[in-house]
């Protein structure tokens, strides 16, 4: 599945650091990392995380021998315990001579703190996993870290553990023991929510719901989304997968607003299309195919998207068959993309289109008859039978896609006008918008961030102020009784 | 129980069911005695490595369970076979060898749920389903619930009818009967707001009565006037109620954007 490739957004990630080393970026953010831990500071560690998605891709085995070996003091336990972990060095004499030298120089560092060896082992995981030949390894190593993050039990590394998390579910998919995860996952979302460690919990949410679907066990997700609250503290990236997974369960349940409202929000947490292109894809699979089932039609620019065009033929081909509401262009359509659609794992909910396609066409002959007998309706639907056409047009009125009666002696459907909508839907529908202009606001406020203590400062300089004023005042005072023009006015 | 006792008892059970007609009340008791063996052998809710003989013998109990709660009529007892086999339908399915009767019990499932107008279950059911979507046309016992429920969908009623002949297994035909039922219903609620009336003799056609004085019994019960002497059937017009106006709603909705706006500004 496309989605796991969902990269945080990373588009803040410093800049200036892009030209540096990715051993010397290692060494900048377990300095952060450092920092954070001291300082109690969540901060620090969530900015050495936003450059993971692109350190990521910048990893091999001599960065992080290098990385390690500097970082980490000579006769240091840890050091040779994850350097057990690295594939035997390739024979390469400049990278042995530079960290030979390099040792020398931070022989004399201390011990880093455990949130270090953890980001170490995170960054070793990830490049295990990039090679098919390391996956057991990998998912040894995940287990093992896991072990340690759970004995550790400290707060400073919540957010390096939902990290860790993301990547021992990649380690067991790619082992192709997905199913057995679960288990670890739901231990372990137990714990997270009892110590309320709000990032690590959304992560395992989100590994869980992928799970379950990755299975198709909607039921369970269902039930795993009832008992839990995900922590509203959760990062967009956490979010936006959480919201699609939940619009995934509620297209099966057929609840069709709900889902439409879950995939949106997931496009709008989304990172940036160009940077996570496989997400954006595979959400809009889904937007395109509940706005179908909605009875609403995608509009055409979607599929100009320069990232969606290719990802999304197939779906626009059917959205150009349910508009013209022929259910044999549907027909051919559906077993041309067949495949396709099975892989993206939407099939079952396009087959359930065809309703829409017949309730369309009904809905076009009835805006552009105000007669017509039902055998035509028949011919031009390509239904079976005059019967079934009869059938079909009586569940549409009591449906309400049309507004008619059918006159059954003399077997044609009348047509009626349609109302003009002005009631209470109108002020609902504003109610929902300024509800959520208002939650807009209200979310950005709380948003904001203040620095500790600077508020102090801002004291301080209201208290000088005020002396000042004083000051003057009372020189003005004096200057009063020297002078008689200026009374009064103090 | 010894295993010894539980083997004859299957061997009897396996026997009652398969004579024709089969020994309904019989294999009742026979089955209430297996599940407490079963339970007594904990294989009816199986944990971890077990024998997989016992295994599949837990299965096929359960699973005649499950066509005799059928043959029964007995549908809350269908729903408790089917929940027990669900462990062995998809925890062991790697272990055992695949049933022959698992689709068809899946397939009941989905009629039951059906009939039971539970779209939303049918749906979810249907996605958890262990075969490719497009190769669910391949599998009869699974195409008859999803064809029926597309036509429903649709409204193509005839076909529902038509097809209730057509059931893979002889155990479907039971829901066919609340299967009408409910297609009678849909058939008269859509009636209801496509007609301002109809012909008697159309009527009985299209709701697929056999003759007047069940279409009468029906429409009594539907509250639809019958005019005997135009032979008509008309149908009570729902009148529109003047829409209020929700002032405490919109009392309420004012307020909350004073108090917002007064925080914002």
């Amino acid at each position: 599945m496309t989605d796991v490739e969902m990269k945080p957004s990373d588009d803040k990630a410093k800049l200036d650091d892009s030209e540096s080393t990715p051993s010397h970026e290692i060494k900048t953010n377990i300095a952060l990392i450092e920092r954070g831990v001291v300082t109690l500071e969540p901060r620090f560690t969530h900015r050495v995380l936003r450059s993971l998605a692109t350190l990521r891709k910048r990893l091999d085995g001599n960065v992080l021998r290098t990385a390690v070996e500097e970082i980490f003091p000579r006769e240091s336990p840890v050091k040779g315990v994850l350097l057990a972990w690295l594939p035997p060095p390739e024979q390469n004499m400049d990278v042995d001579a530079a960290s030979g030298r390099n040792v020398i120089t931070f022989a004399i560092a201390p011990e880093p703190c455990p949130e270090s060896e953890v980001y170490l082992r995170l960054l070793i995981l990830h490049y295990l996993l990039t090679n098919p030949a390391h996956y057991a390894r990998a998912l040894e190593l995940a287990q093992e870290t896991v072990g340690i993050m759970q004995v550790l039990n400290r707060r400073t590394m919540d957010p390096l553990a939902a990290k860790v998390w993301f990547a021992v579910e990649r380690a067991y998919e790619l082992g192709a023991e997905l199913a057995d995860a679960r288990p670890l996952f739901l231990a372990a979302q137990r714990t997270a929510a009892l110590r309320r460690d709000d990032e690590t919990q959304a992560s395992l949410i989100n590994r869980l719901l992928r799970n379950y679907v990755h299975y198709s066990l909607y039921d369970q997700a269902d039930k795993l989304v009832s008992k839990t609250t995900f922590p509203i503290s959760a990062g967009n990236p956490q979010l936006a997968r959480y919201h699609y997974y939940l619009g995934r369960i509620k297209v099966v349940q057929l609840n069709y607003s709900e889902a439409h409202a879950n995939l949106q929000q997931a496009l709008r947490r989304a990172p940036p299309a160009k940077t996570a292109p496989g997400f954006y894809q595979a959400v809009h699979k889904f937007f395109v195919v509940v706005e179908l089932l909605m009875g609403d039609i995608p509009e055409r620019s979607l599929f100009r998207h320069p990232v969606l065009e290719k990802a999304l033929n197939g779906y626009f081909e059917i959205v150009k068959a349910v508009r013209a509401g022929s259910l044999s262009q549907f027909q051919s359509t559906l077993s041309k993309y067949a495949a396709q659609f099975e892989a993206d794992k939407t099939y079952t909910l396009i087959v359930r289109l065809r309703q829409n396609v017949i309730k369309t066409g009904i809905r076009r002959l009835s805006l552009s008859y105000s007669r017509i007998s039902l055998r035509d309706i028949c011919v031009k639907l390509h239904l079976d039978s005059e019967e079934d056409a009869e059938y079909i047009v009586g569940k549409a009125i009591r449906d309400g896609v049309i507004e008619g009666r059918i006159l059954h002696e003399k077997g044609w459907m009348e047509c009626g006008t349609q109302k003009g909508g002005y009631g209470p839907e109108v002020s609902e529908m504003f109610t929902r918008r300024i509800g959520f202009c208002l939650d807009l606001h209200n979310q950005s406020i709380k948003a904001m961030r203040y620095p500790l203590n600077a508020h102090r400062k801002e004291l301080a300089a209201a208290e000088g102020a005020r002396e000042r004023e004083r000051e003057l005042a009372k020189e003005i005072q004096e200057g009063d009784l020297d002078d008689d023009d200026l009374g009064g006015d103090f | 129980m010894s295993p010894a006792n539980l083997n004859s008892l299957y061997n009897d059970l396996r026997r009652s069911f398969d004579t024709n007609p089969c020994d309904i009340a019989r294999c009742g008791s026979l089955l209430a005695q297996l599940k407490s063996a079963l339970i007594e052998a904990g294989l009816l809710l199986p944990q971890g490595q077990k024998n997989l003989h016992d295994l599949t013998i837990a299965r096929d109990i359960l699973e005649i369970g499950a066509f005799w709660s059928i043959r029964a009529q007995d549908i809350p007892s269908f729903d408790r076979y089917f929940s027990q086999l669900q462990t062995f339908y998809t925890d062991y399915s790697s272990l055992l060898p695949p049933s022959e009767r698992e689709f068809p019990i899946r397939g009941l499932n989905l009629i039951r749920l059906l009939t039971q107008n539970r779209i939303a279950d049918f749906h979810t059911t249907l996605e958890s389903l262990p075969i490719r979507a497009d190769a669910i046309a391949d599998n009869p016992y699974i195409s008859h619930p999803v064809n029926l429920e597309r036509w429903l969908m649709e409204g193509s009623y005839s076909k529902v009818w038509n097809a209730r002949e057509e059931a893979p297994a002889e155990e479907y035909k039971f829901f066919v009967d609340s299967l009408m039922g409910t297609i009678r219903n849909e058939i008269a609620s859509c009636e209801e707001a496509a007609y301002e009336s109809l012909p008697l003799k159309d009527a009985t056609t299209l709701l697929f009565f056999s003759n007047q004085s069940e279409l009468l019994n029906f429409a009594e019960k539907r509250g639809w006037e019958i005019n005997l002497s135009a032979s008509s059937v008309s149908f009570a017009k729902k009148t529109e109620e003047k829409q209020e106006i929700p002032k405490e709603k919109i009392i309420s909705a004012a307020l909350g954007y004073a108090r917002e706006l007064e925080q914002i500004v």
